[in-house]
């Protein structure tokens, strides 16, 4: 028998008990998996978005919501006139309810800029022109949208002909709808107006220049944010909402987790009073009895880690199958987020059993033997 | 694996601990103990000395204090007053006492305190994790102190499997496992019929002398006692006889 046989021996003694603990440890830890996983996709998916586009630095009117706010359509110019752009061009984004679909992300996208060309056509065609009322579908919209290309979609008031269905590159790209920009700027009520635009720097930008061109936009456009590729899902308002609403919903299920595990130890120090008062009689050391209430409480720990890796696992790709995820994000569980699930789980582990190993080390033998 | 206990044993013990070994054993001073801030005396004042080994019975009703007494012996309870020396030195003395109770001491208890998720072979095995063994040495030395006291066919059987009798014999196997100078019995046959009593008994006489420890017994039956050498009679936390020391009260 070794002490690990030990530790797990006193786990067992209550199975039932030790299970349903675990579980509640496990749940926390698959609230966390979930929903920083789900952070992770987006923040993943539109990185991988304006990588594949060849973004350099977005500008939006950011003013706290998740949707940026629209703006005249003429800052493209101006942008463009910039020294150190070498290419910017507007975008119209909008998240709409499109026909049974929930909630789909619709591009109208200026026709013959750079943000069309990354779009690989697996069928039909793109839009002719600037005029023609037809959409292309990402491949996943269209899956989403149960549409092939002939059929007609009604985006609020217009409709339009699916003359395409194109491979994006990216979760984002292919969870949309694509439509030249004056056409969507028609039926959305937003003419003339835009909300993104996109700039190219010259090949041989460093990232200095970049940020001088950033403040020098902002500068010039009060009101408009200027945001280096690399730094759009970090400074964005909603994703930090997001993501401080994720940690906090996971500190919470872990605050709960803890509890219930250090409830769960001191119930099972008060019950083993007696045998604990047996192990000291028997010449062990009041620092191997704290050792064997921490490593049970640390091995409880982490079984709800592992078990809350593959339930988080589970939920994330039951929330990938829903409408109201696929096309917009990616959940993105790999082994740094698991790794480190399962260490918060070994700590929640530990830091629970501190306290009952303290209790257990203050027995007295001769009380304890007394029952 | 035999020798390790009897060095480790020095270790806490003084030269001079070491020396007294052949002789007196446990020597008490005015020994004395009070509960609940001096207003329950459990012993009072008690003097005596036991030798290297002898078989001793302490004897005496209920609350009388022959419990607490082994319990200091033991060192699962300090006194209040007085001294308790072990081997010539101090045991307040002693810097742990969780290493005099794995290397010096074997409890047996009335009501065995077997743990009911261990099996047998396991029970024996839990006092050896206070001195450096592998787990090899472990089970060997486990496996060898069942079978002397005729449980080898019980090895792998949980506590709750086994008749009063037989859990009281593995409780005394654990009790060996590292090889004690002293074995501190506490009614160890308290829970049983007089049969399997008068079995017990015989088997911790004979492992006694086997193993040249030193048994110190306490009872309140005097049909248990009288197996000593050496029987002292207690009564409200005095020593009201012993052979050893006639200047101590009669009965």
């Amino acid at each position: 028998m070794t002490f690990l046989e030990v530790i797990f021996r006193g786990l067992w003694r209550r199975p039932v008990r030790t299970g349903l603990t675990g579980l509640g440890i496990a749940i926390g830890i698959a609230a966390f998996v979930a929903l920083v996983g789900m952070s992770a996709g987006y923040e993943k998916g539109v990185t991988s978005q304006l990588d594949v586009i060849g973004i350099d630095v977005v500008v939006s009117n950011m003013q706290g919501g998740i949707m940026p706010k629209a703006f005249d359509e003429t800052v493209r110019d101006q942008v463009s006139a910039l020294p150190g752009v070498a290419a910017a061009n507007a975008t119209l984004m909008q998240m709409l309810s499109v026909e049974d679909a929930p909630m789909m992300v619709v591009y109208g996208r200026e026709w013959g800029s750079f943000t069309w060309d990354q779009l690989k056509v697996l069928e039909g065609r793109l839009p002719r022109d600037a005029a023609e009322p037809a959409v292309v579908l990402g491949k996943l919209a269209a899956e989403v949208l149960g549409k092939k290309t002939g059929d007609k979609l009604q985006i609020e008031t217009g409709e339009f002909e699916v003359v395409g269905i194109v491979d994006g590159q990216s979760v984002l790209e292919n969870g949309a709808i694509n439509l030249a920009l004056p056409r969507f700027q028609e039926v959305s009520g937003y003419e003339d107006r835009v909300n993104f635009i996109n700039v190219r720097v010259p090949p041989g930008t460093d990232e200095t220049q970049t940020a001088a061109l950033c403040r020098q936009i902002e500068e010039a456009f009060p009101g408009l944010r200027a945001v280096k590729a690399g730094d759009v899902v970090g400074t964005s308002q909603g994703f930090q909402m997001a993501q401080a609403m994720s940690w906090s919903t996971s500190l919470l299920a872990l605050v709960v987790g803890v509890l219930g595990v250090m409830n769960t130890m001191l119930m099972s120090v008060f019950e083993r009073k007696h045998e604990i008062g047996v192990l000291l009689a028997l010449g062990w050391k009041r620092s191997r009895i704290m050792a064997l209430i921490l490593c049970e409480s640390a091995a409880m720990g982490l079984l709800g880690g592992v078990i809350g890796v593959a339930l988080g696992a589970l939920t994330l790709a039951a929330l990938e199958m829903t409408p109201m995820v696929r096309g917009f994000l990616e959940p993105d569980l790999g082994w740094p987020l698991a790794v480190r699930a399962i260490l918060i789980a070994l700590a929640v582990g530990v830091l629970s059993g501190l306290y009952p190993a303290w209790r257990s080390s203050r027995l007295s033998p001769s009380l304890a033997l007394q029952g | 694996m035999g020798d390790r206990p009897r060095s480790a044993r020095q270790l806490i013990m003084s030269d001079h601990a070491v020396a007294a070994r052949d002789g007196t054993l446990f020597e008490a001073v005015g020994l004395a103990k009070e509960y609940d801030d001096g207003r329950v005396p459990a012993l009072r004042g008690v003097n005596f000395r036991i030798n290297r080994g002898e078989f001793v019975s302490i004897v005496g009703p209920s609350g009388c204090g022959k419990t607490t007494l082994l319990n200091m012996l033991g060192l699962l309870d300090t006194p209040t007053g007085g001294e308790l020396r072990y081997a010539g030195a101090a045991l307040s003395q002693v810097a742990s006492p969780a290493a005099y109770r794995a290397r010096e001491v074997g409890f047996i208890f009335q009501s065995f305190h077997l743990l009911p998720t261990f099996t047998i072979e396991e029970n024996v095995q839990i006092p050896m994790f206070g001195l450096p063994w592998k787990r090899a040495e472990r089970k060997a030395r486990a496996v060898e102190l069942l079978e002397a006291v005729g449980l080898s066919h019980r090895l792998g059987h949980l506590p709750v499997k086994l008749s009063g009798g037989e859990r009281q014999r593995a409780a005394i196997a654990r009790s060996l496992a590292n090889r004690p100078a002293i074995l501190l019995a506490d009614e160890p046959t308290g829970n049983l019929d007089s049969k399997n009593a008068a079995h017990i008994m015989e088997l911790l006489k004979r492992l006694q002398q086997e193993h040249e420890a030193t048994l110190v017994l306490v009872t309140h039956d005097h049909e248990v006692a009288r197996h000593a050498s050496r029987l002292i009679r207690m009564k409200d936390g005095e020593i009201l006889s012993d052979p050893a020391n006639p200047a101590a009260p009669g009965p």
